[in-house]
């Protein structure tokens, strides 16, 4: 990454590949470089060297319009702090993605989604009229609507309580579950991360070792 | 004091969120300050000189008639100096040929009384203008020189006689600069006026005498005592307080206009001040809500966020007046070449200390609403998400203080003004406009919201912006209004004003004014315009001069009349009579005489001057004709299209009483354009005394001076426009934070560049069409309004110019929304995803 400072690395050699319909836990200390690599993944931020493919198609050579239009399609992303647009209903922020793929019933897509996560009794309200764990349900609905192939999560329950928290990750194990979608969950919670599949524990920018869980939760 | 000690420990901290507070009150109270600066210095510049501008310490004058010989006695017997001067319109015609319209003055060796000509090559100017060879010197001003190409000793024709011009007139003391309407000045001796022939029974000349009194601070006990020895002549008997009359009024009448038109900026300021201080208490909100759990009470809050806005309110008015007394400093050597007199500059108190009031008291109205909701922030703020704005209801004592405030502005708006009238309507205009915008603000929202549901992905963000909770969108609209409409309302009554000048000259305007065609000389006329070819058509009326004596047995300057028809009964009119009503005629009450009539002096007045002066049918005016009064009885009222140009008379006499008196004639000619030279020459070389009038010349002229009215006003319509711009980016830059975070969300969630600049140009054009449309809208009724009832003209729609208006604002906004954007555009995605 560039900094005042020259250039900083914060990913070294990162030799990762994830299979579809797979779930992978990245785990790691602060500052390991957990969400830089889910910003990689996800083609918000650029690597200085190296290659991420997704899909058959390689992220790291494409323009910022043409990793837009792939996110559309086959990512959806999850945050810690939700990030919905505040002016736009619960069901506006579901139907941004759809619409902006040019889906024609975007609306009843985001209306089912909404309906999925529970949410059907609150289209109209806006972000700021709904609690943080309902927020994250429709930051859910928004990531799950497009269908992608690939979902990354950023520390999902990190805005949550506990109770709140263990219940949005229920649907989004559920949902994911559902979809057969790829998840990669960036989490320090080892709880939520003995739920994945694989756990890749990252250091100071570099896989110290992965994990096999050998029950598979669903 | 705890206020004021913990007002200046916030201070410390910065004041960035309030320097849009300080920037807009300084541009308005500077534009105020400005123009009243240089009105008082221009009233001081007359003042001062207003005796050298009169040319005495009295000035009598006695209209078409010389002064008589008992006025001269009385001042004479008063220990007065006199001078006696004669001013009239004619041609000067070079032995080239060549001829040119001037305002010829005769004086005597008296002139000038007060201050002193200066004439190039330098010389005495009873031997510029006396007797040489024969001929009598005169003296011109350069354009006059420059344009009939004659150098001094060179002869020129003035009616019969032959003058040597002997120099430029460098200085004439005892005049006003004026717009160049009618001619630049020439002047001679009296003593050579009757060999001109110029004067004639029904001339177009004004007589003047000026006395300077032995004891000049004695003008108004000896204007008193004249008035008294010479009851019901009808002299105009001026001082030198109102040395120049209509120099006066002109003045009044720009100030009140730019005066408004700054305070309208200062209402766009006021907008910004409201947005800024609203904008800084949020940011302050939780220091705000700390300082109420450590127990501050609503008062202290109130007080402690108060305190730092007017301090910076404070900063902004003296940087306006600092700005403001400095800016007719710098504009100093283009303000002498179009004021009237060279102004004093300098410092003054009070149009400063009224902009500072203006100033102060827009920064109270406006700052008052967000300072009573933020006092009213409670602390438990802190423990709350408060992402929907609270709306907390004003205290009562603060709504109370804000119309209490705000009638104080209405207040010295209407008092300062010197047309009171005006200004009220102008409050009222300005309140209706500000409702307008908040109505069509209102109604955007609304539209969005309706219009979102349908919308394309893209054009949902963009009208959800518009509509959402706490949104920009009125005050966003109304800043930008505010100046366009300001800008409309100017470019829409100028068009109007400059179509009905020059643009709707009827088809069969006449070419020529020829005046002072005396009665034994009209065949000679008329057989010269008939053997001229290209004259197309042509008219003749008799003319003589007229002045309003009384009105009903009422004195004519006892006469209540309106504003828009006071100036009729000042001065001379002309009069002419008629057996059968001229074509084109349109009686709207009474009617004509029969075409024999010779009864008592019946007349058709103008409807408009009768409906002003409060007279109708059967009532009575009594006019001064070549010194005799004589009663015109009204009989009819006609409507008067005063643009057509062809020869309108305010009143038509029956012949009779009238046709007996020594007169004049003036005719029209309309004549190809080819040919017009050709009959100028002609009619003057024939008929000397006679003076062409070239309709084209003074439409240029009228036409130079309306581009340089215009242009002053649009100037300061432009800081309305200005301060409206500075309140948009204030506003835009303030969203600017939403709109990055916004635009890396979408992409986020897929959206390419082009979508999220689609989006925000639907925002930012909707915002631009809507206030396009409001300040067409606004500016059509203004202009309405100032054209058909102060100017008393015809209003007509010029969607040519709506369209530049409505294309100007969808411009600025695109192009705000475009410099937004881009800058969002720009930002990095990853920075602000990660968890803060």
């Amino acid at each position: 990454m560039p900094s005042a400072a020259g250039p900083v690395n914060i990913l070294r050699g990162i030799d990762l590949e994830i299979g579809a319909g797979e779930v992978v836990g990245i785990v790691g200390p602060s500052g390991s470089g957990k969400t830089s690599l889910l910003m990689v993944l996800a083609g918000l931020e650029s690597a200085s060297s190296g290659s991420v493919w997704l899909d058959g198609r390689e992220v790291t050579a494409l323009n910022e319009d043409a990793l837009a239009r792939l996110r559309r399609t086959t990512v959806g992303i999850v945050f810690q702090a939700f990030h919905l647009i505040p002016p736009m209903t619960a069901l506006e922020n579901v139907a941004v993605p759809l619409e902006l793929a040019g889906v024609a019933d975007a609306m009843e897509r985001a209306r089912e989604a909404l309906g999925a996560v529970g949410l059907g009794h609150r289209l109209t309200h806006l972000p700021g009229q709904l609690s943080g764990g309902e927020q994250q349900r429709v930051a859910l609905a928004r990531a799950f609507a497009p269908r992608p192939r690939l979902l990354l999560a950023d520390e999902p329950t990190g805005n949550l309580d506990q109770a709140t928290g263990d219940a949005e990750m229920e649907l989004l194990f559920r949902l994911r579950a559902e979809t057969g979608t790829t998840l990669v969950l960036v989490t320090h919670d080892e709880h939520l991360a003995a739920r994945c599949g694989r756990r890749v524990h990252l250091a100071d920018g570099r896989v110290t070792h992965v994990e096999h869980s050998i029950v598979e939760v669903a | 004091m705890l206020v004021l000690r913990l007002a200046r420990r916030e201070l410390r901290g910065g004041v960035r969120g309030l320097t849009i507070v300080l920037l807009c009150l300084a541009l308005g109270v500077a534009a105020i300050a400005a123009v009243g600066t240089l009105r008082a210095a221009t009233d001081r510049a007359l003042a001062a000189d207003g005796r050298r501008i009169l040319g005495g310490d009295v000035e009598i004058d006695t209209g078409t008639q010389p002064a008589p010989d008992t006025l001269r006695a009385w001042l004479d017997a008063r220990g007065a100096r006199l001078s006696a001067i004669v001013q009239m319109r004619s041609m000067l015609i070079a032995a080239s040929g060549q001829r040119q319209l001037v305002e010829l003055k005769a004086v005597d060796p008296a002139w000038p009384l007060v201050g002193e000509a200066q004439v190039q090559p330098p010389q005495a100017l009873a031997s510029a203008l006396g007797e040489r060879e024969g001929n009598y010197g005169l003296l011109a001003e350069r354009v006059v020189l420059d344009r009939l190409g004659v150098h001094s000793g060179d002869i020129v024709r003035l009616g019969d006689a032959r003058f040597e011009v002997r120099g430029e007139l460098v200085v004439e003391p005892d005049r006003v600069a004026a717009p160049l309407i009618l001619g630049p000045r020439v002047v001679i001796t009296t003593a050579a006026l009757p060999s001109t022939g110029l004067i004639v029974p029904g001339s177009m000349v004004r007589y003047a005498l000026r006395a300077a009194l032995p004891q000049p601070a004695g003008g108004a006990r000896v204007i008193a005592a004249l008035r008294e020895a010479f009851p019901d002549t009808g002299w105009r008997i001026r001082d030198p307080h109102d040395a120049a009359p209509g120099v006066t009024r002109f003045i009044d009448q720009t100030s009140l206009f730019m005066t408004l038109v700054g305070l309208t900026s200062l209402l766009v300021g006021g907008i910004g001040v409201a947005n800024g201080t609203r904008a800084w208490l949020d940011a302050r909100a939780q220091t705000i809500a700390t300082l109420r759990c450590l127990g501050a009470s609503t008062r202290l809050i109130f007080a402690l966020c108060m305190v730092q806005v007017m301090a910076l309110s404070v900063c902004g008015v003296l940087i306006g007046l600092v700005v403001g007394t400095l800016l007719p400093v710098a504009l100093d050597g283009w303000l002498r070449t179009v004021l009237p007199v060279p102004p004093v500059l300098g410092v003054y108190p009070l149009p400063l200390a009224l902009a500072a009031c203006f100033g102060l008291l827009t920064a109270l109205v406006f700052s008052l609403a967000p300072l009573g909701r933020a006092a009213r922030i409670p602390g438990a703020a802190l423990f709350r998400d408060a992402v929907v704005p609270v709306r907390a209801r004003l205290p009562r004592g603060v709504l109370v203080a804000i119309a209490g405030l705000a009638a104080c502005l209405i207040g010295l708006t209407v008092v300062s003004a010197n047309d009171r009238m005006f200004a009220l309507w102008f409050c009222a205009g300005a309140v209706a406009t500000l409702v307008l915008f908040r109505l069509g603000g209102w109604f955007v929202m609304v539209a969005a919201r309706a219009g979102h549901r349908l919308g394309m992905p893209a054009g949902r963000l963009g009208l959800a912006n518009l509509h959402r909770p706490g949104s920009a969108t009125p005050m966003m609209l109304v800043s930008l209004g505010l100046g366009l409409s300001t800008l409309a309302a100017v470019a829409l009554i100028e068009g109007n004003v400059r179509r009905e000048i020059l643009e709707q000259m009827p088809a069969n305007a006449p070419s020529f004014f020829f005046v002072d065609i005396q009665d034994p000389q009209l065949a000679r006329f008329e057989s010269l315009v008939r053997a001229q070819p290209g004259v197309q058509d042509w008219h003749e009326v008799p003319s003589l001069r007229a002045r309003i004596v009384a009105v009903n047995g009422v004195p004519a300057d006892r006469v209540q009349a309106t504003p828009g028809t006071r100036w009729a009964l000042r001065g001379d009119r002309g009069l002419t009579y008629a057996a059968t009503p001229p074509p084109g005629t349109h009686i709207v009450a009474g009617s004509w005489w029969p075409a024999d009539y010779a009864g008592p002096p019946l007349v058709s007045f103008d409807a408009n001057l009768a409906h002003g002066w409060g007279v109708g049918l059967g009532d009575t005016i009594r006019v001064n004709v070549l010194g005799r009064d004589i009663d015109l009885r009204i009989a009819s009222l006609r409507d008067i299209a005063w643009q057509s140009l062809s020869l309108n008379f305010a009143m038509i006499a029956s012949p009779g009483l009238l046709a007996h008196a020594p007169h004049t004639h003036i005719a029209t000619v309309r004549v190809a354009e080819a040919q017009q030279g050709g009959l100028l020459r002609r009619v003057t070389d024939t008929l000397p005394n006679v003076t062409g009038i070239r309709v084209e010349d003074v439409l240029v002229a009228v036409a130079a001076l309306l581009d340089q009215a215009a242009a002053a006003l649009t100037a300061t319509g432009s800081v309305t426009l200005l301060a409206g711009v500075l309140v948009l980016v204030g506003a835009v830059a303030a969203g600017q934070r939403t709109r990055i975070r916004e635009a890396v969300i979408l992409k986020t969630l897929g959206a390419t560049r082009r979508q999220i600049r689609a989006a925000w140009l639907v925002e930012f054009g909707a915002l631009g069409l809507a206030a396009g449309l409001i300040a067409a809208l606004v500016g059509t009724l203004a202009s309405f309004g100032v054209v058909r009832y102060i100017m008393h003209t015809d209003w007509v729609f010029l969607p040519g110019t709506l369209a530049v208006v409505l294309a100007a604002s969808l411009a600025m906004m695109l192009g705000f929304g475009y410099a937004g954007t881009a800058a969002a555009l720009r930002a990095k995605a990853a920075p602000m995803l990660r968890n803060e």
